[in-house]
């Protein structure tokens, strides 16, 4: 059972690890790529809009131009470049795809893993209110919160944390909940090791197998959630370039110009590729019970 | 629902007038009732409308797809021709008004039945307009505010005392004020009248799906049947734009109303469908807080802000704005571009409206002489997810180039309202539904104390002006007085009055003879499918 | 095993009674009120007042709530504000609609799903694997609404087999019916299936590399069986996933919902809260949970069932 190796080996050997990880993720082509798509969507995002102009100039004249030297993806349908909008809408995508999560995890693990460890009354307590926001639907608080706060980013960032919350928190119970059985836990508890470390220690490490798994398919969720609420007319609003707005846009001219819905669509389904493979080889690395 | 923002056509929460033709005249209808289309519709037509009608009590309705539902089983005492003038329907002649303008009567035709065999009369028109003005939550009790009373004065007479002379009281009736139930159903539902409605019109009701559909059957019992053709008429709710085309090419649906100017290309060229437009009696534009402090309502007071503050940089403003490019980048062109409130057809119009110029180079001087330091911040509230975004982009580049900063905030729609309501906004893009009569079109809008009056709008010289043009009788008058209350409005600007909507209907090829007047409400009751 | 359940219950109805308090108060925190939906552009104080004590809404909330419940345990719901028609009514119409779009997309997940998740993990690395991992991915990648529009672009527009949209009811016309589920269902049901084989491929792979599957191979036991023996442990964390997935589904297929244009619940949901239709919204939050809630026990004792290990410790999970 090599269930303790990562988090109980000493920090020496954590850095010939580190370097053995490294190699062989490395050794895993789809990883790589997934890797790379993902370093070329974030730098798109960090860079892009400081080189590709200025997504809100309109240009009357040039209205749904086929992609040009000019315009190097071709304009929308108040004559503005798609690909500096691209490159903004990269921004909005990774910071709702990114920070959403985040979010939810940095709330959602340490209650996954108190509910888990502790079981009893606090575990029924929290697992109730879960299932009040699990058995909540979703769209109610989007709508909501878009009502109360203005349709934006923030608001878009918040509801998708709020709708990845009781996830987080259920598989980190799920995990910890079998963990804490485990005799490698039971022993450590036996030593009288406090709550926190073995939350911390033990049980933390252990989920993260699940854990990323969940990661990976909140974030490129959340980015593909992000385009979604933006169709609903409840996230990031107009003039701001955010590829949801941008494919709802599109829709309208489908037929005259149907580049505007083929580009945004596009970059999602590649930033969201990328996270799932980069997802996919870290998993395959980071857990050992799959070798 | 609500106040009309259809900015595009994708809020299509509108209401407009219940004007029409009465369809069929000089229409000629082909095709027996049976002869029914291919996509085996068995003589019912489906027809996609853009939102949820919401009530169809007529006392209490108040969406636009609430009077187009009404068209098909719930007529009025008047209509409006598509020039935008009073004609009978159930009443038999036009309303005639005493000497002294407090006293209206109005003959009613005879031998008329409800759709559930119920006799139409002067006493059951009498029942309908009682309720009107005074069951609880009624909406049509501002629309009939200047009537006093109603009473019978034999069968198919009856006498209307107003509280003060009231041109508009025609207008009035030729829309939902003028809708008559039948008093055995009113009788029978009270206050559920609205779930299983009963008029005279050329079909009656046969169920609806809750935001859905609802569906009607030709009716026996009416007094022009032999000019119904059609076995039935389902209207389906189809909220969005995309899907209401793609709905009505796909053959789903055989009529679709409110159609996306920018499909409108896509579905000319489009072999099995024809499309028809009509300059509609709305209008789109921008309403400025100028002195809304504590919300509709209450006293109006000074806003602090550029706009609200300095007429000359409101007119600035307005001179930063192109309509005609507007109107050609946001709706290829198809709306009717205006600076008036007033609808196209109306005959109150000025002959020559004098309406500020698109002058960028004007609009820049005077925000450079009003000492403000640029760029001037503007706050532009607009309905989220509406399609007003497009527009709203445009206004901000434009404004930009003579030194706004306009910052869109869309907000969803009812707590747009609501914020409109409070005063808490800068400008909102908004529109009206417009009415035929222009009284219907300033008071409540911009006349003190308006339920409708978002800017805050507080000028006693307006007030009067509005007032005297209601009470006026002869058309050559009150359109004078028009004239200077109209001038009146643009010294203030409150209100930049952007265009007027163009609307589309499109329908299968196999469909003939429906009416689509310039009230944009398509009307069935002489539709058939040719054989 | 029936304490278990009565404990369940019991703590079912307290997630009940929460969430509509929720609601409840959440609601009445939203900018605009049914009444200022309602009288739109004429909305005078007087037909405002009218409509807000017609609904009750002038009444203090714990009051309102109270008589709510009160009704509530009657069977009453209230009326729509929009339509006036019962909300119960317009409850019993729109969850079949959802509940068979929901079902028959969970139909397609699995039969694509955990067949796809369990051969790309028995044949870890291979041709196979590679495949369905891709398409995994794709899957999970290409925006759902996105492939809706395109379906209906290429299916009802340019090749007319199907309708673009519109609902019949399941009982009007079976046929007919199957025929306009076949591309909301597709456009829910791969994404799902995308999910499921994610996960069943991870969970699967998980268990083969547990001891007891170790010492099962150490000690001859046949790869087949190895195999039988894992899936069963794997189905655990497949079935959580599912509970999850559906609570999202009955309210998430709203988008699905919005393009085909089908009377169901999410798109109930988006309208009622833009209309600010309280009765509806609290009718509809007050199903969700309710379903929401039995789905959860019936998941729970499913997992119970699959992993007795749970079931000794009394899990009450």
């Amino acid at each position: 059972m090599s269930q303790v190796g990562l988090a109980t080996a000493a920090p020496v050997v954590r850095v010939s690890q580190g370097r053995r990880l490294r190699r062989r993720f490395l050794r895993r082509p789809m990883a790589v790529i997934g890797l790379v798509l993902v370093a070329a969507f974030v730098l798109l995002a960090l860079v892009g809009p400081l080189v590709s102009g200025d997504p809100l100039a309109q240009d009357f004249g040039a209205r749904l131009a086929p992609p040009s030297a000019h315009h190097l993806l071709g304009t929308d349908d108040l004559g503005r470049d798609v690909f500096a909008r691209i490159a903004h809408g990269a921004r909005v995508s990774l910071l709702a795809g990114v920070a959403s999560t985040a979010l939810a995890v940095v709330v959602g693990v340490p209650i996954g893993l108190g509910a888990g460890y502790f079981r009893g009354w606090l575990d029924s307590a929290i697992m109730r209110l879960n299932d009040v926001l699990l058995a909540f639907p979703f769209l109610i608080f989007a709508v909501g919160l878009a009502a109360i706060l203005g349709a934006s980013l923030r608001n878009v960032v918040l509801a998708l944390a709020i709708a990845q919350l009781p996830s987080v928190i259920r598989i980190t119970r799920g995990e910890a909940l079998v963990l804490r059985d485990q005799d490698f836990v039971s022993g450590a508890v036996a030593d009288g090791a406090r709550p926190i470390t073995i939350m911390f220690r033990y049980l933390l490490p252990n989920s993260l197998n699940a854990l990323i798994v969940q990661a990976t398919v909140a974030i490129p969720g959340a980015i593909i959630g992000e385009a979604a609420l933006s169709f609903l007319g409840l996230g990031v609003q107009p003039p701001t370039p955010s590829w949801g707005v941008m494919l709802t846009t599109a829709q309208q001219f489908l037929a005259q110009a149907p580049q505007l819905a083929i580009f945004p669509g596009l970059m999602i389904a590649l930033a969201t590729l990328g996270f799932n493979l980069l997802g996919d080889g870290l998993r395959d690395v980071l857990d050992p019970r799959s070798h | 629902m609500r106040l009309y923002v259809g900015i595009g056509l994708a809020a299509a929460i509108a209401m407009s007038l219940a004007a029409c033709s009465t369809p069929g005249d000089g229409q000629t209808s082909r095709g027996p009732t049976d002869a029914s289309s291919g996509a085996g519709s068995g003589g019912t037509m489906r027809v996609a409308i853009a939102s949820d009608p919401g009530t169809l009590d007529p006392t209490l309705a108040n969406t636009f797809e609430a009077r187009v539902v009404f068209t098909s089983f719930c007529e009025k005492l008047y209509d409006a021709s598509n020039s935008l003038k009073i004609v009978p329907q159930l009443a038999a002649d036009l309303p005639k008004t005493s000497a002294d303008g407090l006293t209206v009567t109005i003959a009613l035709r005879s031998g008329v039945k409800f759709n559930d065999g119920t006799a139409f009369d002067a006493s059951a028109v009498k029942t309908s307009l009682d309720r009107h003005l005074t069951l609880e939550g009624s909406a049509r009790t501002r629309e009939l505010a200047a009537v006093k009373s109603v009473d019978v004065v034999d069968p198919t007479t009856l006498r209307i005392n107003l509280r003060r002379p009231f041109s508009p009281l025609g207008a009035q009736l030729a829309d939902r004020a003028g809708l008559i139930m039948s008093p055995t159903a009113l009788k029978k539902l009270g206050k559920n009248f609205g779930n299983s409605p009963v008029c005279v019109g050329p079909f009656t009701w046969a169920g609806r799906t809750a935001g859905s559909e609802i569906k009607f059957t030709k009716s026996n019992d009416y007094y022009d049947a032999s000019k119904v053709r059609l076995r039935g008429v389902t209207y389906r709710i189809i909220t969005d734009d995309n899907a209401r085309a793609a709905n009505l090419q796909s053959g789903d649906v055989d009529v679709a109303e409110q159609l996306d100017s920018n499909d409108i290309p896509r579905l000319k060229a489009d072999s099995n469908l024809t499309v028809k437009d009509i300059s509609a009696i709305s209008y789109q534009g921008i309403s400025i807080n100028i002195g809304n402090t504590q919300g509709i309502g209450k006293p109006s007071g000074t806003i602090d802000t550029p706009l609200g503050r300095n007429p000359e940089l409101r007119k600035a403003f307005e001179m930063a704005l192109d309509r005609d490019a507007m109107n050609e980048v946001v709706y290829n062109g198809a709306n009717a571009v205006d600076c008036l409130p007033f609808p196209m057809q109306s005959e109150f119009r000025p002959e020559k409206p004098a309406c500020t110029p698109y002058d960028p180079a004007q609009a820049k001087k005077l925000v450079q002489a009003s000492g403000e330091k640029t760029p001037i911040p503007v706050d532009l509230m607009i309905p989220a997810g509406s399609g007003a975004d497009r527009l709203a982009q445009v206004i901000q580049s434009m404004a930009e180039k003579v030194g706004f900063a306009v910052r869109i905030k869309p907000q969803e729609f009812i707590s747009a309202l609501a914020a409109a309501r409070a005063g808490k906004f800068d400008t909102f893009l908004i529109g009206w539904s417009g009415r035929v009569d222009p009284d219907g079109n300033i008071s409540d809008l911009v006349t003190s104390g308006g339920s409708n009056n978002f800017s805050g709008v507080s000028d006693p010289q307006l007030d009067e002006l509005a007032t005297d043009a209601a009470a006026a009788s002869a058309t050559k008058e009150r359109a004078a007085i028009y004239v200077q209350t109209l001038e009146r409005l643009k010294e203030i600007r409150s209100n930049i009055y952007l265009y007027h909507d163009r609307w589309f209907l499109g329908f299968s090829k196999e469909v003939t003879g429906v009416a689509y007047p310039a009230d944009g409400i398509p009307r069935f009751k002489s539709a058939s499918f040719t054989p | 095993m029936g304490q278990f359940v009565v404990r369940r219950v019991l703590s079912s109805v307290v997630v009940l009674v929460l969430g509509s308090i929720v609601v409840f108060l959440g609601i009445r925190a939203l900018p605009g009120d049914p009444a200022l939906a309602l009288a739109g552009e004429s909305a005078d104080p007087a037909v405002l007042a009218a409509i807000r004590r017609q609904y009750g809404l002038d009444q203090p909330w714990p009051i309102q709530y109270i008589h709510y419940v009160a009704q509530a345990l009657q069977g009453n719901f209230g009326i729509s504000t929009v339509d006036q028609i019962p909300v119960s009514q317009i409850l019993a119409e729109r969850i079949p609609v959802t509940l068979e779009i929901a079902f028959l997309a969970i139909l397609v997940g699995i039969l694509i799903g955990v067949p796809a998740g369990v051969i790309s993990a028995v044949r870890q690395g291979k041709l196979a694997d590679y495949v369905a991992t891709g398409l995994g991915l794709v899957g999970l990648s290409v925006p759902h609404f996105w492939l809706g529009l395109l379906g209906i672009w290429i299916f009802a527009v340019h090749l007319r087999v199907l309708p673009a949209s519109g609902f019949v009811g399941l009982a009007e016309d079976p046929v007919e019916n199957l025929r306009r589920m076949v591309m909301p269902v597709l456009v829910l049901g791969t994404g799902l299936s995308a999910v499921l084989m994610r996960q069943s491929r991870s969970a699967l792979l998980s268990q083969l590399s547990e001891d007891y599957v170790r010492t099962a191979r150490a000690k001859g036991l046949p790869h087949r069986a190895q195999v039988r023996h894992a899936l069963r442990n794997s189905l655990t964390t497949v079935t959580t996933v599912l509970g999850l997935q559906l609570g999202g589904l009955i309210s998430g297929a709203v988008v699905t919902e919005q393009i085909f244009v089908i009377p169901g619940f999410g798109k109930l949901t988006v309208d009622a809260v833009l209309q600010r239709n309280y009765p509806v919204i609290e009718g509809v939050v007050l199903v969700t949970v309710s379903g929401y809630v039995v789905i959860n026990l019936l998941v729970d004792l499913t997992y119970a069932w699959l992993n007795p290990r749970l079931r000794l410790t009394g899990g009450d999970s």
